[in-house]
Parts: C-alpha cells; structure tokens; sequence
C-alpha cells in the first residue's frame, strides 16, 4: 500500500517535470524586496488589476512567478507596513520583474498581521499565523526582551509552559511535538536559562510563522506544530548596527553589503549577565549563570537564477556552582541553501543541514567527579521545487532526508555506565507533492501527500520487549539497516469565500514524528532524552481535522477568526514510576504507550490598523492521555489541558514618540495531582494519591505594561526606550504547590504555594546607527 | 542522579531569590479513600521483627493514624519456618521464632477487616559497610560535608541500597537510595546527600548511617518517594503512590534487608 503510494508520487513528479519542458507560456518573474535594506519579503501578495482572479505571493525567499498569456498587465504589489506599488508590464515573452517595496511609517499597521487585507479570506491555510518582528516590538514581555516564543502563547491555541517560559504546548500537543525550525534547521532545545529565554533573538529574525496542525506537506516530523523562523539576510544597501542594553542581558546586531545589491551579512549576538552580578555578592559569587549566543548569515547573488545562502547559529548555557557542579547546554545549527531559478517557471532549492544538541553535566564533589553527555545530531539534506504551473496552480514538490546520531547519557569520570552506550542512527526521509489549486475566485484547495520513513539503523543492540520483559535481542551492525516503518500523511485544506466580508475553511491533516522525547522537568532541562523509534517504539500519528470561519469588519480593520478543532494522537509514549531514564540500562524496559485526544474552539478578534490596535484571543479545549498502566488505564487529563485561556493585547500610539501596550492574560490552572491522603512509614509521612491529574492549580491571571519611546523623526542613530512592568497588579500566581508536615505544629500538613515573579520592571535601551 | 535535579532547585532559588514569594494557602477538601498501610521489616539483625498495621487518613485530618489491633498477621519463609504475629501495642505485631536470613524469601499474610494482603521479599545478600568517609566542598567560601558510605559493590548486576542518615540524632528525612546501575562491582565514591534545607550536616556534628541492602521492589518504592519529593520546577514527575509489593490493594512495603550502622564526626582535617 505505502509503496503503490510512493510509485504514484515519483510518476506525478516525473509527469510534472515533463510538463515544464514541453510547454512555453509567458510567465512574470521575480524577488519583492525592501527598497531600502535589499531584505527580501516573504509573503508580498501580487496582484493583476486586468485579472481579478489572480493571487500570488512571494515564496519565503521572496520569490514569486504568474504565468500568463502575452499582452498588457498592471501588477500590483503590496505588503503590510509597506506602500502598495503597481507595474505595468508588457508580456510578450517571459520576463523579469524585480520589485522594491518601500516601508510605510509604522504608524498605521503595527500589529501581527496578515499579508493582506483581507488575506485571512483568500488563502487556503487554517490555524496559521505569522509573526512579524517588527510588528511584535511593541508588545510587553518580561525582561523587557521582545521574543517570538512568548508572543506566540498569547495566540488562541497555544499555551505557556510555565510563568515566563519560552516552552509551548499548541493544541493539546506535548513540548516535543513542535518542530521549530530555524532556517530550516530543527532546533532541538530552544530554551534558554531554564526556560526563561528562547534561543531566538529577535535583532537577527524577519518574522515566524506558526502552523497549528494542519501544514502543508512540505513540512513534518512533529505531530503538533511548526514553528518557521526566518533570520534577517542582512541589508545589502548599507552597514546598519543595531543594539540593545537591557538590565539582565544586552544584544548587538551588525548588518551590511558584502558586495552592494549583491551580496550580505548579519551578524547577531547576545549575552545575558546576570552572573557578573551575583558574582559581587558575598552569598553567591560563586555562581555560574549565563547564557549567550550568536546567529550569522550571508547570502550571495551568483548571477541573476542562483543565490546561496549560508546561515548559523550558535548558543551556549553555563549554569554551574564553582568547580563543584556544572550544567552546560547548546544548540548550533548551519544551513547552506542554495536557490535556483530553474526556468521561468520552477523555483528550486536545495539545503544542507547541520544540527547539534547537547549537553553535560560535570560533578566535582570532593574525590567524586564525573560527566554526563548526551547528543542529537542530524545531517540533513532537502530539496524544495516550487512549480508556477498556472495562476490556478502551485505545485510544490520534494525531499527530505536526515540521517539522525542520538547519544544516550554517557557517563564519563568516577562513574560510568555499566554497559557502553552508544549512539543510535536513523534515517528519516520524507517524499512530498503539494498542489495549491484556485478553482475559482471562491474556492480555493491545497492538497497533498507526504510520504515518511524511518529506518532504525545499526551500531547498537536493540531489545525487543513484550510487557517490560526482554523477548529478543537484535544486533545491527554499524550501517546495517533495521525495520523500517513507512507512514503516508495525507493533507486537505480548503477554503471556500462565501462573499467579500467572510470565508469558511476546513482541514484535514496526519502527522507523524520519529523522535520522541522523554522529560521528567516541567521546563525544558537538560535531563530530557530523546529517543528515536525502534522495534518497541513505533512513530507518533497525529489526525487533526478543523474547521473554521473568518470575517473581517469595518473596511478589513477588524478581522475575526473561529476555529474547532479535534486531534486524536497515537503510540503516545510514558514511562513507568520509579524510571530513571537517565541511568536505567536501556530506557525501552520502562516505557509504556497510550493515546491522546486534544479538542478545542478558537477565537480570535484583531483590530490591525489605526493608533490603537491589538487583539482578544480565547481557547475553550481539552486534552488527555489513556496510557496502559497509568491511572488504572482510564482517561487522565495531559498536564497542559487548561479550560479557558484568554490573552487581550492592546498597543496604543499616543503620538509619534510614545508607544504603550498593554498584555492580559487568564487561564484555568494546569491540571496536577495533589495527595488525597496521608500515612506514616517510618517516621516520614507519605501522601496518598488518587487520580492523576485529577486537581488545578488555582486560576492564572496578569496584567503587564509596557511603554515605548521612540523618535520617529529621527531615520538615522534613533534609539528607543522601553520601559516595562511584568505582573502590574502583582498576583502569586502559583507555580508550585507543595505538601509538608508544619514545621511549628508536627501533627498538621502544610500546603505551602511558591510564585515566581510578583513584580518585574526592565528597562531596555534599543539603539541603531 | 537526583543531585542534579536538587541543584536546579537550588537553581531557581538563586534565580527567584528577590522576586519569588511562599505562602501557606489552603484547597478544597478532597475526598480520601482510607486505605490500610502495612509496615513489614525483616532484617539480619536477631529478632523480634515488627509489622505495623495503620490506616490512611485524608489530607486535612490531623497526623494521628487509626491503628488496627485485631489484624492477624503470618509471616513464613521458604525453609518452612511459620510465624504467627502478636500484636503488642498501637497497632504493632511482633514475631517470635523467625529469623532473619540471607537469601531467605519471607512471605507475609495479613488479615485485616475480612480482606487478604500478601507480600513476598528475598533477604539480599549482605554488602558490607567498610566505613564512613567524609567528602568535604566549598561553595561560596563556605565548606560543605557529605558522607561518602564505602563499601564495594559485588561484581554481580542487582544490588540496591538504602542509607538512612541521622545528623544528631535527627532524621534528616531524604532518601538516598542507590543501585549499580552505574558503577556495578566498583566500590562506592557517590556521597550522600548533605541535607536539606532544615538540616544539614555541619562542622563537630555526629553523624550516623543505616545502610540496608534492599531488594529491587524496596529500591522501586523508595526511589520513587525520592523523585516525587523533587517535585516542582525544574524537576519531578507527576506523583502517584509509589509500586509496591503488597497484593489487595493495602498500601505501605514489606522488606527483608540488611541492616548496618556506622557513626562519625565531622572535624576539621
């Protein structure tokens, strides 16, 4: 079946590639680009005033092609925050036709936005949304630190983690199930300082889009999300520094021409210091706690059909206790990219990547001293072909293939593992075909099919368990190949425009994902292991369906959306009470398998242009877990189901200096398990427990404030302030709530709540030259 | 292991030291399911052995446990030796004749309110405790002391251990429970841990450790109080009652072990 599946695949794209060379229609071409800094823009939408029917926008290399009979056209080409600009063009044989926007003053569209207007009726996407950086600028976060991951928690569907933290569940998903990507590069840990920072500096970032569930087929491995991080290419017109000091960490951007028009860089960095502070402390000078990293890039035009793009990243977290302990972690990613206007008619691009994970936790206590390692590197390579077959199709077809190393905890010093761990291969290729299909100028269809493998490969004993007890052993020599398990996942998303004002849309889409982690931490730690798939581990799926309507008011300033949603999830993986993943022999004798079902509604309500701007989202949902021998094998809630979650964000631009906003957020608590009951063993009082999951935290809610200034005159050497104030009216919102015997009164159990943050300010002072 | 989870504690505290805040809260009353707790030991040391019979309470109730007095309770070991339990006081039973050996698997049987509840555990084999060492680390200009217990573990895959650590006399309430999941056959250099916020081991303090060699269920039971003690941020796994090894749904452990113990005082070298 799965085979027949990828026969049919390969033959649409050999029919496909046949097609290009037998046909010869005219066809407009080109890259949108910001007239001033050369950026390239993702997502321009181009227009033919002589065909109403037409919509295209630029790919995320800024690239777009319409092919169309010969004869007379006006493009038009626009952007949010950018002029509208029209073209008239003269078709008589292919052509070329670059476009340079230039950027409006950001006065009247600040917010998340669509790319258009009424974009949000047009196109076929549900649950999507796109982050602009500089349109999230003015939102409040804490620490004064603009930041991508804790913007998008604020969008319906998706939810914080924990109190400041940067890791995300979407739609009942676990923290695993998103695939960040950071051009293109999957980030495995995108946290850092225990969470309270992302990986993501937002000085080196165009914008990110997050996709709930229901993508495209290009993209997969994750069953919950993709979350696409762009980083900036840099101006190609001028040399632009741009900085900010903030009171816990400072950041410092530097991006020019290499060769004017042709080429470019951006260089990024960032450091937090909150170490050097403690260090003048008496109390805890011995303290290590920081965190840096850098992101570069460089592209360079070949000739007028050829582009590279070379990108990285790099990112380090020291946390330690003088000599005695320390915890390090990093992520460091490299893509090289390579764009190739193939024809006028197919866009090509081929991708190396480079990714790397790891992290060690050294001890040095007295005579003892050890290291922990452990590691995910992947080599991946992917090609991408974008095919303008019409203006009523857009086909988008490909490969992807990763060849994963996961090390286990390793110990290394005066401990050790008792057997040798090594690392684990596999191979994940993936096969796609998109099309996009404009049936008419109200339906519109984005279909397609991805095809995914996985084969465990070789250089380590696998064990094969039935109920936790070893039933065969298998070794696969190094490079041999394992089972492979083959998953079809097929995506359908439609969206009909039922008149100018509204549209409705439904979605379809399987997910599957290979790797698996397993955490014992609410934030993302340094403990968590991930796992590949094995003999007793099969590949995550993922069903969600969802449907929606979208309206827009008020000449498309207000825009509304609604969403339902129902996810079911399988092969979902736990493991046993008592496990210590990180030093059990083989981790697969502890782990047990269940399913999940998330469901929810999704509204959102957005003001996008004028002074005052912002948006109200609200998620009613659901979400659970039936996993074999835990809770008695019934139904539990996920730790992450919480009922209601609202987020109200406002910007108001009181004049061309100031800027404030201001963030509202409440949810129902996380679902825990607090003891029923208590006994004595010994002379320690033990609790008793019922249900997992069966309890709330108390409710979640906060007001933050922030206020910007900014001298918009001012083009070159402007500096901005912010000034922000994190949990205004100063609620303890709980974030643990722990049990003990009352120290004054031995006979009676304490419950004592611990909150993190009452108050937080920051200032930060933003600067570019 | 769980020392590094401990140490993100420690983590957050440093981090949240001016800005996170504690308070005493009260939450709705939940509605306890009183379960009968049995508390079963056999050691190596010469008898009598004690079984306590109690019952859960709920979460509000102050800590005074309902004993159960009329239980009958048998405990017999594999060589054929059968004894039947008295109760003495506040809900304890004691044995008469059977004796604590190596190897032996001893079965209990309780009777309690009309119900069943059987265990099993097999004595291991005694790993002897050399001697006590003291493992001495500064932080922060401050000299710290944990006690490493040396003893060398048998080649053989399968010993768990569990030290219990009095600081004068008091309890220090952690569970320090290890096993040769790392370091098989080696002799132990891993301390324990230090102590906790409430007490911890300081300069010319009188220090005593209980090892006892546990079977495998003992190390499930008590490695998973341990975890579930670190629970919170950063750490800690969604608690539940830890495995044990009673059939009929009683709660508590019945465990055969060792038991060794050895003082020493903490002075400046």
């Amino acid at each position: 079946m799965n085979r027949k599946f990828i026969f049919l695949l390969f033959i649409g794209v050999l029919v496909i590639s046949h097609q290009i060379k037998a046909q010869e229609i005219t066809t407009v071409n080109g890259t949108v680009k910001d007239k001033l800094t050369g950026e390239s823009i993702i997502g321009a939408v181009i227009k033919i005033d002589q065909l109403a029917n037409v919509v295209v926008t630029s790919n995320e290399y800024g690239f777009y092609a319409i092919s169309l009979s010969k004869g007379k056209y006006d493009l038009r080409i626009s952007f949010v925050g950018y002029e509208e600009k029209r073209i008239p063009i003269l078709l008589n044989a292919s052509l070329i036709t670059n476009v340079y926007l230039e950027s409006k003053n950001q006065l009247s569209e600040v917010v998340v936005s669509s790319k258009r207007k009424d974009d949000n009726l047009t196109k076929a996407q549900i649950g999507t949304e796109t982050l602009n950086m500089q349109s999230i600028s003015k939102v409040p976060v804490i620490f004064g630190e603009k930041d991508v991951l804790k913007t998008i928690q604020l969008l319906p569907g998706v939810k914080s983690a924990g109190e400041g933290n940067s890791g995300f569940y979407v739609r009942g998903g676990a923290a695993d199930q998103n695939l960040i990507l950071l051009d293109e590069a999957p980030v495995y840990n995108a946290s850092h300082l225990l969470g309270f920072f992302s990986t993501f500096n937002s000085d080196a970032i165009k914008d990110a889009t997050l996709i709930k569930g229901n993508g495209p087929a290009q993209y997969g491995g994750r069953l919950s999300s993709v979350l696409d991080v762009k980083m900036k290419d840099g101006n190609n017109k001028n040399y632009t520094v741009n900085g900010g000091l903030g009171l816990i960490s400072s950041r410092l951007s530097i991006e020019g021409p290499i060769q004017e028009d042709k080429s470019s860089f951006i260089l990024s960095g960032r450091r937090t210091y909150a170490d050097v502070f403690l260090k003048a402390t008496d109390k805890f000078k011995d303290n290590i706690l920081y965190f840096y990293d850098l992101n570069a890039k460089a592209n360079y035009k070949i000739d007028d059909k050829n582009r590279i793009y070379f990108s990285g990243y790099f990112g380090q977290d020291e946390l330690g206790l003088g000599s005695s302990f320390s915890i390090n972690w990093g992520n460091k990613t490299g893509t090289i990219r390579w764009n190739r206007i193939v024809n006028s008619k197919l866009f090509l691009n081929t991708s190396f990547i480079y990714s790397d994970y790891s992290y060690n936790v050294g001890l040095k206590n007295g005579e003892t001293n050890f290291n922990v390692n452990s590691n995910i590197k992947d080599i991946n390579i992917k090609q991408d072909y974008t095919y303008y077959l019409n203006p009523k199709n857009t086909i988008r077809y490909g490969f992807n293939s990763i060849l994963h190393t996961i090390t286990p905890s390793i110990f290394s010093g005066t401990v050790n593992n008792n057997i040798n761990k090594v690392g684990r291969n596999g191979l994940e290729n993936a096969l796609y075909f998109n099309n996009n299909f404009k049936a008419n100028q109200q339906l519109t269809f984005d279909y397609g099919l991805r095809i995914s493998a996985y084969s465990i490969m070789g250089g380590d004993q696998y064990n094969i368990y039935n109920d936790n007890v070893i039933t065969k052993s298998i070794l696969l020599q190094k490079n041999e190949f394992g089972k492979t398990y083959i998953n079809a996942e097929p995506r359908f998303t439609s969206n009909y425009r039922i008149n100018d004002l509204s549209s409705f849309k439904i979605a379809y889409a399987r997910n599957v994902q290979h790797l698996h982690l397993l955490s014992n931490a609410t934030a993302a730690s340094p403990s968590d292991q991930w796992i590949g798939n094995s003999y007793n581990i099969k590949p995550e799926l993922a069903d969600q369906t969802s449907i929606g309507y979208a309206r827009n008011f008020k000449d498309n300033s207000y825009e509304l959306g609604a969403e339902l949603y129902y996810k079911r999830m399988q092969n979902q993986l736990d493991y046993k009470d008592g496990t210590n993943i990180n030093t059990v022999a083989d981790v697969e004798s502890s782990l047990l398998y269940g399913v999940g079902r998330a469901y929810g509604f999704e509204f959102l309500v957005k003001k996008k242009i004028g002074l005052f701007s912002g948006w109200i989202s609200y998620t009613l949902s659901k979400t659970e877990r039936k996993i074999a021998g835990i809770n008695g094998g019934n139904w539990y809630n996920a730790k992450q189901d919480r009922t209601h979650d609202v987020s109200i964000v406002t910007i108001l631009e009181l004049n061309s200096k100031w800027t404030v906003s201001g963030v509202f957020v409440y949810s129902t608590g996380n679902a825990v398990t607090f003891p029923t009951g208590k006994y004595a063993l010994g002379e320690q009082t033990i609790y008793q427990y019922a249900n997992r999951n069966a309890n709330r935290m108390p409710d979640y809610h906060r007001l933050d404030l922030s206020a910007t200034y900014e001298n918009k005159n001012k083009k070159k050497n402007a500096g901005s302030w912010n000034f922000s104030l994190y949990n205004v009216y100063g609620r303890e919102n709980a974030y643990q709530i722990s049990f003990q015997d009352d120290p004054s009164d031995n006979s009676k159990t304490q419950i004592i709540q611990t909150a993190l943050f009452r108050w937080v300010p920051s200032i930060t002072y933003n600067f570019k030259f | 292991m769980m020392m590094y989870f401990k140490f993100f504690k420690y983590l957050y505290f440093i981090l949240f030291l001016f800005a996170s805040c504690e308070k005493v809260i009260t939450l709705p009353i939940e509605i306890n399911d009183s379960k009968v707790i049995i508390e079963a030991n056999i050691t190596d040391q010469p008898g009598p052995y004690f079984v306590k019979l109690s019952k859960s309470i709920s979460i509000n109730e102050p800590n005074v446990y309902p004993i159960i007095n009329n239980g009958i309770i048998i405990i017999a070991d594999d060589k054929g030796v059968k004894d039947t339990l008295k109760h003495t006081t506040g809900g304890i039973y004691k044995t008469n004749r059977i004796r604590g050996v190596y190897g032996n698997t001893y079965s209990l049987e309780v009777k309690v309110e009309g119900k069943i509840y059987t265990a099993q555990s097999t004595m291991p084999m005694k790993v002897n405790l050399d001697s006590l060492r003291i493992n001495t680390f500064p932080v922060n200009g401050e000299n710290r002391y944990s006690i490493i217990p040396v003893y060398q573990d048998p080649a053989a895959l399968g010993n768990s251990y569990r030290f219990i650590q009095k600081i004068n006399d008091t309890l220090d309430g952690i569970y320090n429970i290890f096993n040769d999941n790392l370091n098989n056959g080696k002799i132990n250099q891993r301390p324990l841990n230090n102590g906790t916020e409430k007490i911890s081991i300081k300069l010319f303090d009188s220090v005593s450790v209980e090892m006892q060699c546990i079977s495998q269920s003992a190390h499930l039971y008590f490695y998973t109080l341990n975890q579930q003690s670190g629970a919170g941020p950063g750490g800690g796994t969604a608690p539940s009652n830890p495995p044990n090894n009673i059939n009929g749904g009683a709660l508590g452990l019945f465990s055969a072990h060792s038991s060794q113990t050895k003082v020493i005082k903490i002075l400046n070298k």
